[in-house]
């Protein structure tokens, strides 16, 4: 199994006088679930974004699919604790952001898209039962479909890393676990590396493995330590 | 009860900041005015007397054809100063208004700061403030000098007086946007222009779109003045009623011209509540079907 990412004496936070953590060492294979925990503010969201190459590292080595540069155009599908979609457009729309990632920008910008992409985001759509919805606007979806529709854009994309920030937060338990569920199905299906987020203790258990970002005596910063299952 | 200082202070410190305020403007006033009270005592007598004696009744001449050339038109008020007027200045703050929104779209996006970089977005926020710092008839007596006189003067004045304007409108309306649906199309390697495109513009359609009918009825309230420079429009007629002191006309096209605004008024908040995001009850309307936007 080869890495996905991996990071070494890595120090994150928005300026060098505010790290928020160090992380010494971190690999994380091909394939495999991993649950990020810890308090809020503590650095769980800046780690996902270093790793989406949004945010800088303040030091450090972090590799991402062996490389420093920036990931192939859709490897990385990135699910922000908010969604991140656009609420006056359709769920087709949204789905549609993530497919062009697999056609040209010329075909992207112009609107010409391939045959293939546009059935993938029919498929992607069907597949999370959302095809009733597909010309509704995202303002008036309830949070569980809304977050299927963010997993549906993501299925569309076809990345090889996916990194989820909270996005089960605000929903209630029965409908989170039948999200999660779909997410992990689909994600062990297609050997997708996910990172997630979580709130939720049981949940992020159910991971392969679960990191935990936790504040040392004496340090403003956290370190990640593996929870023992 | 005891009488406690500091909570009186804390919750009087809003009438105090209003007392301080009308307390220094009246200083200002007063000091402005510099003992000269006589003019201002003055002044009302002077407006009756000019009201009465020259606005008033209004000359409605101005609607009807004028002499030369010789009206061809069906009705006579299609040959009127009036009418030929407003429609110019309709005509002027309808073009200049659409061009100034294609070339200020693109200025905006560069000059926003969530999307690129300070050492882009700086220079192009100086040059939309530049645009904005000169007011529309100061570009129009420029473009008289360098075009001539005539309404394509006019349409340059307002355009890059829109620009401007409707640039920094457009660039705080961006940098208003949610980062989430920006850092997810930028994970997922979307190109700047893609993200402009997919994310960005859908996103702010609404208030793009409500701030595009607001510069039109701005346009066409400014539009009447940049006339007075030569640049076209309602105004000529309005500054050459004022030049040979016909100020009963002047009064005339002023109410043509306030009607106007006002119908353009009332059609543009009607149209622009469609595409404001806070309202919690519409209408199923007309411009949601034809744009179809919900």
């Amino acid at each position: 199994m080869s890495d996905i990412v991996s990071a070494v004496d890595l120090k994150i936070g928005y300026s060098p006088s505010t790290v928020l953590a160090n992380i010494d060492n971190l690999q994380i294979n091909e394939g495999e679930i991993i649950s990020i925990i810890g308090e809020s503010g503590i650095g769980k969201t800046t780690l996902l974004k270093n790793i989406a190459y949004l945010v800088k590292p303040i030091s450090g080595k972090l590799l991402v699919f062996n490389s420093t540069s920036y990931p192939q155009r859709g490897s990385v599908g990135y699910i922000p604790q908010k969604l991140g979609l656009i609420n006056h457009e359709t769920v087709y729309f949204n789905v549609l952001e993530g497919a062009v990632c697999n056609e040209s920008v010329f075909r992207s910008i112009t609107g010409f898209h391939e045959e293939k992409v546009v059935d993938t985001v029919k498929d992607s759509i069907t597949l999370m039962d959302l095809s009733h919805k597909i010309d509704e606007p995202i303002k008036y979806l309830s949070g569980g479909q809304q977050r299927r529709v963010a997993i549906a854009r993501t299925m569309a994309q076809g990345p090889k890393l996916i990194l989820a920030d909270e996005f089960l937060s605000e929903l209630d338990d029965k409908t989170a676990n039948s999200v999660w569920n779909i997410m992990q199905e689909y994600v062990k299906q297609n050997n997708i590396t996910l990172i997630i987020v979580e709130h939720n203790i049981q949940r992020a258990l159910l991971a392969d493995r679960c990191l935990k970002l936790e504040k040392v005596t004496d340090s403003s910063s956290s370190i990640l330590v593996e929870v023992d299952k | 009860m005891n009488f406690d200082k500091e909570i009186f202070l804390k919750r009087k410190k809003y009438p105090i900041f209003l007392f301080l305020i009308i307390l220094t403007t009246g200083f200002v006033f007063v000091d402005l005015v510099d003992g000269d009270w006589k003019s201002l005592e003055n002044s009302l007598d002077n407006l009756s007397v000019f009201f009465y004696e020259s606005l008033w009744p209004p000359n409605w001449k101005v609607l009807e054809a004028r002499s030369y050339p010789v009206c061809d038109r069906n009705w006579d008020i299609l040959c009127s100063p009036a009418y030929i007027g407003i429609i110019e200045t309709l005509k002027i703050a309808f073009v200049s208004t659409g061009l100034g929104f294609i070339l200020s779209l693109p200025l905006a996006t560069l000059a926003s700061r969530n999307l690129n970089r300070d050492s882009i977005a700086i220079p192009f926020r100086l040059l939309l403030s530049v645009m904005r710092t000169l007011p529309s008839l100061i570009w129009a007596i420029f473009f008289v000098i360098l075009i001539g006189l005539g309404p394509i003067s006019g349409v340059m004045a307002m355009t890059f007086y829109t620009i401007g304007y409707l640039g920094k409108l457009q660039y705080e309306t961006i940098e208003g946007l949610s980062k989430d649906p920006l850092d997810a199309a930028k994970a997922m390697g979307l190109t700047n222009f893609e993200i402009i495109m997919r994310v960005v513009i859908p996103e702010s359609a609404n208030n793009l779109i409500s701030q595009l009918l607001f510069m039109f009825e701005y346009n066409v309230r400014h539009g009447s003045v940049i006339g007075i420079v030569g640049a076209g429009g309602i105004g000529y007629y309005i500054s050459t009623y004022l030049k040979f002191l016909q100020y009963d006309k002047v009064m005339a096209l002023l109410i043509v011209l306030f009607l106007v605004v006002v119908i353009i008024d009332f059609l543009s908040i009607k149209a622009r509540s469609y595409f404001v995001d806070d309202v919690s009850f519409k209408y199923p309307s007309f411009f949601q079907r034809i744009l179809r936007r919900k």
